[in-house]
């Protein structure tokens, strides 16, 4: 009988509490947004399983070694990935194998909408520190502005890694609602004759530009700041593997199975981080609200950057506001939502090339914030 | 109930690392659209000097990449839908299945004949 009792007390029913099951309905939550209305799927489907797991209660502190935070167990392992900052580069060297900059290269004045929208990410700090927040934890917060996971979870990592979980659930949360918060402010904040705006076709770019951009690009952010090297520069030598043409192989491995097999990882343990007993804090509710505002200050900046350009532009110069949105660098999504919100005003404006440009310029922009901040505050 | 938000935490050198953070962020960006708005200058020019065969400087109307993304999108339909077509050479190599076992005396039919009439005898 005592061997039943101590069965039932090591199980999980005996150790729920209503903070467990809170957390196991959002993790069924992010797996139901993944899968019926394939919001973000390759991301919500490993982080909503793995807040299955890392929610499934058990008697902690008994040496079992299940736990993400107890050492020894095997996701406490597999976790130092993300709190050693390992997997984001990773990840950005996939990116990197993966991106085309034709489009940006093409057209380099939208290069400055992914500047103009990474105004949230300092704004947000700010208000972190309104909000009571520390310095490192304000820059790690205002980072989820960049809509950039990988770049939200290595700031993270060096500067407040008590709020990992926090963050990276924010920001892959909202990169994968930006269909959902995007578009009012898109709609808000333009006309209806700006969001009809046709812009010319971009030129050809040819293979010595291509070439030359992730050279030039390391070299000259790496020089201004050098704390954004570990994302950069794994972006820009994933980027140069994809156009020098002669490493296919090592193009194809980057950007298919490694940068596969580190978002499962990735995904599983971030997922998992979120243990209730850790993660259901106040500052988490607020960490959530951060982020939300900064994502949307950092659309709103990038579109209204673009309106103001517009006032120095002429004739078919002119840039459709609606890809200032995609300026925030959660990539490909926002540039979707910038084309299918152009195709609302114009069944024949297609504007997902265009919007690619400040799309991948938000990548490059976030992980430059990143790094200044990193330089500051280290 | 006290008021969360407290305006006294930022101090000036939290309005500097705003300012200049995204001062930078700007100048990193605005640095590179400088770069790449003459690099296709720069390249066309190196291109234009680059002498011909017969010695002459070329005038690089035709080595320019300025042609439109439409033009270039119905060049890369063609070619797809021409390589497309020439699909003989794949099938063949599909439906090429290899019909010889490879010899070993156990499945040899020599041995089996042999021992067949070894037995008859």
């Amino acid at each position: 009988m005592q061997g039943i009792l101590r069965f039932f007390e090591y199980s999980g029913f005996a150790n729920l509490t209503p903070g467990h099951i809170l957390m196991v309905l959002i993790g069924l939550l992010f797996i139901y947004l993944a899968i019926r209305h394939e919001y973000e799927p390759l991301l919500l489907v490993p982080i909503g399983f793995g807040i299955l797991i890392g929610n499934t209660p058990f008697l902690e502190n008994a040496g079992l070694q299940l736990g993400i935070y107890e050492q020894g167990s095997v996701m406490n392992y597999l976790y130092q990935g993300v709190l050693k900052g390992i997997f984001p580069p990773l990840i950005f060297l996939g990116i990197g194998a993966m991106t085309d900059f034709s489009t940006l290269l093409s057209n380099p004045k939208l290069i400055l909408l992914g500047a103009a929208a990474q105004i949230g990410i300092f704004l947000t700090y700010l208000g972190a520190l309104v909000l009571g927040f520390g310095n490192p934890e304000a820059a790690s917060i205002g980072i989820i502005g960049g809509a950039d996971g990988p770049t939200a979870i290595f700031i993270s990592s060096r500067l407040a890694p008590h709020l990992i979980g926090s963050i990276a659930i924010a920001a892959y949360s909202y990169m994968a609602l930006v269909p959902v918060i995007q578009p009012p402010i898109m709609r808000l904040l333009t006309t209806p004759e700006e969001r009809k705006i046709r812009m010319k076709p971009p030129r050809a770019v040819s293979k010595q530009e291509k070439v030359i951009f992730p050279i030039a690009g390391l070299l000259l952010t790496g020089f201004i700041a050098p704390g954004s090297l570990p994302l950069l520069g794994m972006l820009f030598f994933g980027n140069l593997l994809k156009e020098s043409m002669v490493t296919k192989r090592l193009a194809d491995t980057a950007r298919n199975a490694m940068i596969d097999s580190v978002t499962i990882i990735l995904g599983l343990t971030v997922g998992a981080s979120t243990q209730a007993t850790t993660f259901l804090t106040p500052q988490s509710i607020l960490i959530f609200v951060l982020g939300a505002l900064s994502f949307m200050i950092s659309t709103a900046g990038g579109i209204l950057f673009a309106k103001l350009m517009n006032r120095f532009l002429k004739g078919e110069n002119k840039i459709n506001p609606l890809i200032g949105a995609a300026g925030v660098s959660a990539v490909p999504d926002s540039a979707r939502v910038a084309q299918t919100e152009g195709l609302k005003a114009d069944p024949n404006n297609h504007l997902l090339m265009h919007a690619m440009a400040p799309n991948v310029a938000g990548v490059i922009g976030s992980a430059v914030a990143a790094g200044i901040m990193l330089s500051f505050l280290m | 109930m006290s008021n969360p938000f407290d305006f006294s935490a930022i101090q000036p050198e939290h309005l500097t690392l705003a300012a200049t953070g995204y001062g930078v962020v700007f100048f990193s960006l605005i640095l590179l659209y400088f770069i790449f708005s003459i690099m296709p200058k720069v390249l066309d020019f190196r291109l234009k000097k680059q002498p011909d065969l017969e010695g002459h400087a070329t005038h690089g109307a035709h080595h320019t990449p300025t042609q439109s993304g439409e033009v270039n999108a119905a060049i890369a339909m063609a070619l797809s839908l021409y390589f497309s077509e020439l699909h003989d050479q794949e099938t063949a190599i599909l439906t090429i299945k290899k019909a010889a076992k490879t010899y070993s005396p156990w499945n040899s039919k020599i041995y089996n004949v042999i021992n067949f009439k070894g037995a008859q005898r």
